[in-house]
């Protein structure tokens, strides 16, 4: 394939790789052990940023050293990844982080261990390059598989196509990795808000019920935890067009810190939320306040276990759930000592869920913040 | 017609009925041999592997004691050849004094004769009943005479088989020869049934092994029944001095042996008899007696009774005496252990420590010394595991006054000190799998064993806490090498790691920067090196500090440690009773 020229930003990107090298050669020149810098991205180093309401970066930093027993190994493979993205981008190519974790897996000469024993050894790698170099995921060329799907009234223009997103049928269609305004315009939109479903069976239910047509809006999966690109295209939505996003998730610990990171962002990503996180999203549903609400009977309900409990005691311990709306979910899934599903809402209909709990709390605003 | 078809004889005869007459005849006539047969486990002859052991022992103990009384450099082979199911043929012979055909009977036909009954003195000992003991097992187990060959290297030699006559506990000599060969020390070949050789940390082969060990100065050869011969040469050309028998201190003396004392002395007071017979017994301590007890010191003490003799050992128990001899002692030594040790066990790693003797129960001298081998050939080779790495596991080697003590090993007070060291705080991190040997060797006039087999030492405190302390003394030193090997496999394996890893970052750092690959892996292979050097020398500064801590210092951490646990162990405890 021929190479097509060089954006300015892609050399600049390039160019910050190539340092990665020559920093640690100058350590080897003067016969010092390489050492890599990089921001700590753990619980301890984030913090709720009230300006722009998302999970931020703090300052910590940490070394990686060469010369530590512990380090070793993840020092040789930062590198490695650094070098491996600085080829992609010279040869103007996008790759899968799955590609990547291939492209850079083989036998260290004279012993029987791998470079990469698993994606999960090159994916932090690759976060910790973002996070290092302040540089975007998809500024390094990178894409994570498409997963999440999307329908609704809107085009969209993707490089030279343009995609009617009415017209996708019973699929929907996937949102790409990168949605970047430079890859993907949004063009046409008619419709009101976001509907953000958890589930993807949930989904189909309200493709198949043609929602988005009826309520004039649009509906997102991320199929479980989304991706960036959903969580991205959802801040364009909100930001962009000012659409309010509404989050539709399972009533239980996981379902809510869905919603935290849609909302706030996640704590390994913390270094670029403010490129992610969507602050005005609300709450939809699923409570365990809905159970009265709307006389779901109790039989659907699941008793929480110890992980549950656990998490549910962390979350209600996080910043931005500290206000008393929250707080009461969180007594209540306590007290009552229950989670939900989304499907158990099909106890009172297949089509309740479409045509009269969506509907009800949109209209009653009953949304948590 | 053997004495072993006689027992059947009467066996049989006890099925028909026997007369009461019928009865104390035959008891009388075979009384000894009756009396040995049921009493083969007081005897120490239980098992049929042990019992092999023992017999061992009896020959080659005598052989060993004869040598050095004689102040002959010991040279014992000992032979072992199967010649049935449970049946074998032992061959000794020795290079001693010899026996004469006086000498013979008595020492090998006669069951009790010349015992060392009350006499305190460090001697090898016997762990069954003797040499006459075996050539009884001989006779009952398979009816036939034992041979002996002896010799003074002067003159003839005679050779002679021998039984012995149960009715009268005489020895019965047939069939002497004289031979023109010279021959010197005494040869035994000696059949027995009901016995079994099989290779274990048991056998005769760990036996003499043993022996080598703490014998420096003896060479041993065994040839095992399948014809394979180990020797263990001497290491050391000094035959040890003889001990000196010493006088019962007053703290150790028991109302038995003062009577017994008593019936044989040549004094003709009570009060001159104590004076001269126990050990540290001035005319102070004697008007302290007399004003004690209530009867008169000056007379006769053939006729002192078992009450008055009560009445003494009870008020010594009151006084305060000197402290016994100590010089009635003779370690092995330090120099000559380690050099044995070395010859036989082959250990990488090696420390002797020699305690000065000291007392226990107030009135008995003893000694301990211990020596800690790690590496190379110590400890127990224990095959390979799963990854083709070699296991070993640990040995304790426990003697008593230059003898082993190859059984009853949960029992010993020996075994014992060795488990109550908390062995990670000197770099053993897994006592029972590493390559460790441990020598304990317990020399004392009196050696306080657990039972008549005499193969376990009962648990006195002052015996225990000496070994202890010479046990982590040893250790302390061990500590220093076991770190060293330990950091000298460390650094091996982080330098190994380091490369591997500056292979894969030279290729990528090269392709960043277009630089020369293998001059930034060199460069980065000597990075490695110099780290490595300057975190050895960090660790070598922090190993110094075990230099300036005290013995005092490493009981008081390890008695802290040990109360801490227990604690822990009361609360984990009080938890779970709890739930």
């Amino acid at each position: 394939m021929a190479k097509t020229e060089m954006t300015k930003r892609d050399k600049e990107v390039s160019d910050k790789l190539q340092n990665v090298g020559t920093e640690i050669l100058k350590q080897v020149n003067k016969g010092e052990g390489p050492t890599y810098q990089l921001p700590v991205r753990t619980l301890n180093n984030v913090f709720f940023d009230q300006k722009s309401k998302t999970i931020k970066l703090g300052d910590k930093m940490s070394q990686r050293q060469f010369l530590n027993v512990a380090h070793s190994r993840k020092f040789m493979q930062t590198i490695l990844v650094a070098a491996e993205i600085r080829k992609v981008i010279d040869e103007q190519a996008t790759v899968s982080i799955r590609d990547l974790y291939y492209a850079l897996k083989h036998t260290i000469a004279g012993t029987d261990e791998n470079t990469f024993e698993e994606q999960g050894e090159s994916d932090p790698v690759i976060e910790d390059i973002e996070a290092s170099l302040d540089l975007l995921r998809e500024e390094l060329h990178l894409a994570a598989s498409a997963k999440g799907i999307i329908a609704g009234d809107l085009k969209i223009k993707d490089g030279k196509d343009m995609i009617d997103l009415t017209k996708m049928g019973s699929g929907g269609w996937s949102v790409p990795s990168n949605v970047e305004p430079d890859k993907l315009e949004i063009k046409d939109l008619d419709a009101e808000y976001v509907l953000f479903i958890e589930k993807e069976a949930v989904w189909r239910r309200f493709n198949e019920d043609q929602y988005w047509k009826k309520e004039k809006c649009i509906i997102l999966t991320g199929k479980g935890q989304p991706g960036r690109g959903e969580r991205r295209l959802a801040q364009r939505l909100s930001k962009e067009h000012k659409l309010p996003i509404y989050v539709l998730t399972d009533a239980d610990p996981w379902g809510m810190y869905i919603y935290s990171v849609i909302k706030q962002g996640s704590i390994s990503l913390s270094y670029s939320e403010e490129k992610l996180a969507t602050p005005d999203a609300k709450f939809l549903g699923l409570t365990t306040m809905d159970v009265e609400k709307f006389k779901i009977p109790k039989e659907v309900t699941i008793k929480l276990n110890a992980e549950d409990t656990g998490r549910l005691k962390e979350m209600s311990a996080y910043e931005w759930f500290k206000n008393k709306e929250w707080q009461k979910e969180f007594q209540n899934m306590k007290d009552k000592n229950y989670k939900l599903e989304l499907e158990a809402l099909s106890r009172k209909g297949i089509r309740f869920i479409t045509e009269t709990y969506v509907p009800e709390k949109i209209k009653n605003k009953d949304f948590l913040p | 017609m053997s004495n072993g078809k006689t027992v059947e004889a009467l066996a049989d005869k006890a099925q028909i009925g026997m007369t009461a007459d019928d009865l104390a005849k035959e008891f009388k006539e075979h009384s000894v041999a009756e009396f040995f047969k049921k009493n083969r486990q007081m005897l120490g002859l239980t098992g049929k592997i042990k019992t092999l052991t023992v017999i061992v022992h009896e020959y080659v103990s005598n052989a060993l004691d004869a040598c050095e009384e004689a102040k002959i450099l010991p040279e014992i082979e000992v032979k072992l050849s199967e010649i049935g199911d449970e049946y074998y043929e032992m061959y000794v012979r020795d290079n001693g004094p010899g026996l004469n055909k006086e000498t013979v009977g008595k020492a090998l036909g006669q069951l009790l004769a010349g015992t060392k009954f009350h006499r305190l003195i460090q001697q090898r000992g016997q762990q069954g009943i003797g040499a006459a003991g075996c050539t009884m097992f001989s006779q009952i187990t398979t009816g036939k005479p034992i041979q002996v060959i002896s010799g003074t290297g002067k003159g003839k030699a005679f050779k002679c088989d021998l039984t012995i006559d149960p009715k009268i506990n005489e020895p019965k000599i047939m069939n002497l020869e004289y031979i023109d060969k010279p021959f010197q020390g005494v040869a035994i070949k000696a059949k027995f049934k009901e016995v079994k050789y099989q290779k274990s940390d048991q056998s005769p082969l760990e036996y003499l092994r043993r022996t080598a060990i703490a014998n420096p100065h003896a060479k041993i050869s065994f040839t095992e029944p399948d014809g394979t011969t180990t020797v263990f040469d001497r290491s050391n050309k000094e035959i040890p001095k003889r001990p000196v028998p010493i006088a019962p201190h007053p703290k150790g003396v028991t109302i038995d042996e003062l009577v017994t004392m008593a019936k044989y002395t040549k004094s003709r007071k009570v009060s001159s008899f104590l004076k001269e017979e126990l050990d540290r017994m001035g005319d102070k301590s004697i008007e302290e007696i007399a004003k004690a007890v209530d009867f008169d010191l000056n007379t006769d003490p053939k006729k002192l009774n078992w009450e008055q003799c009560e009445e003494i050992v009870k008020q010594f128990k009151k006084m305060t005496f000197i402290a016994p001899r100590l010089d009635s002692l003779i370690p092995i030594g330090e120099d000559r252990i380690k050099k044995s040790i070395k010859s036989i066990v082959e250990p990488e790693f090696l420390e002797v420590v020699e305690r000065k003797p000291s007392v226990y129960k107030g009135g008995f001298p003893f000694c301990v010394e211990v020596g800690i081998g790690y590496g190379g050939n110590a400890g127990r080779a224990a095959g390979v595991d799963e990854e083709g790495r070699n296991v070993w596991k640990s040995e304790v080697m426990r003697f008593a006054n230059r003898t082993p003590l190859l059984f009853d090993t949960g029992g010993c007070a020996l075994n014992q000190a060795v488990q109550s060291i908390d062995w990670k705080r000197y770099g053993v991190r897994d006592f029972e799998n590493s390559p460790l040997t441990i020598f304990i060797h317990l020399l004392s006039v009196h050696i306080p064993y657990t039972g008549a087999g005499k193969q376990a030492v009962s648990p006195e405190e002052e015996i225990m806490e000496e070994i202890r302390l010479a046990l982590m003394e040893a250790g302390r030193k061990i500590y220093r090498f076991i770190g060293f090997q330990r950091r000298m496999a460390e650094k091996e394996a982080k330098k190994k790691m380091y490369y591997k890893y500056a292979t894969e970052l030279a290729i990528a750092v090269a392709e960043m920067t277009g630089k020369d690959k293998a001059d930034i892996e060199k460069k980065l292979h000597d990075i490695v090196l110099k780290h490595l050097k300057i975190e050895e020398a960090k660790e070598k500064a922090e190993e110094k500090k075990w230099d300036t801590i005290s013995e005092d210092k490493i009981e008081k951490d390890f008695e802290k440690t040990k109360e801490k646990e227990k604690k822990k162990a009361l609360k984990g405890k009080k938890k779970s009773d709890e739930d």
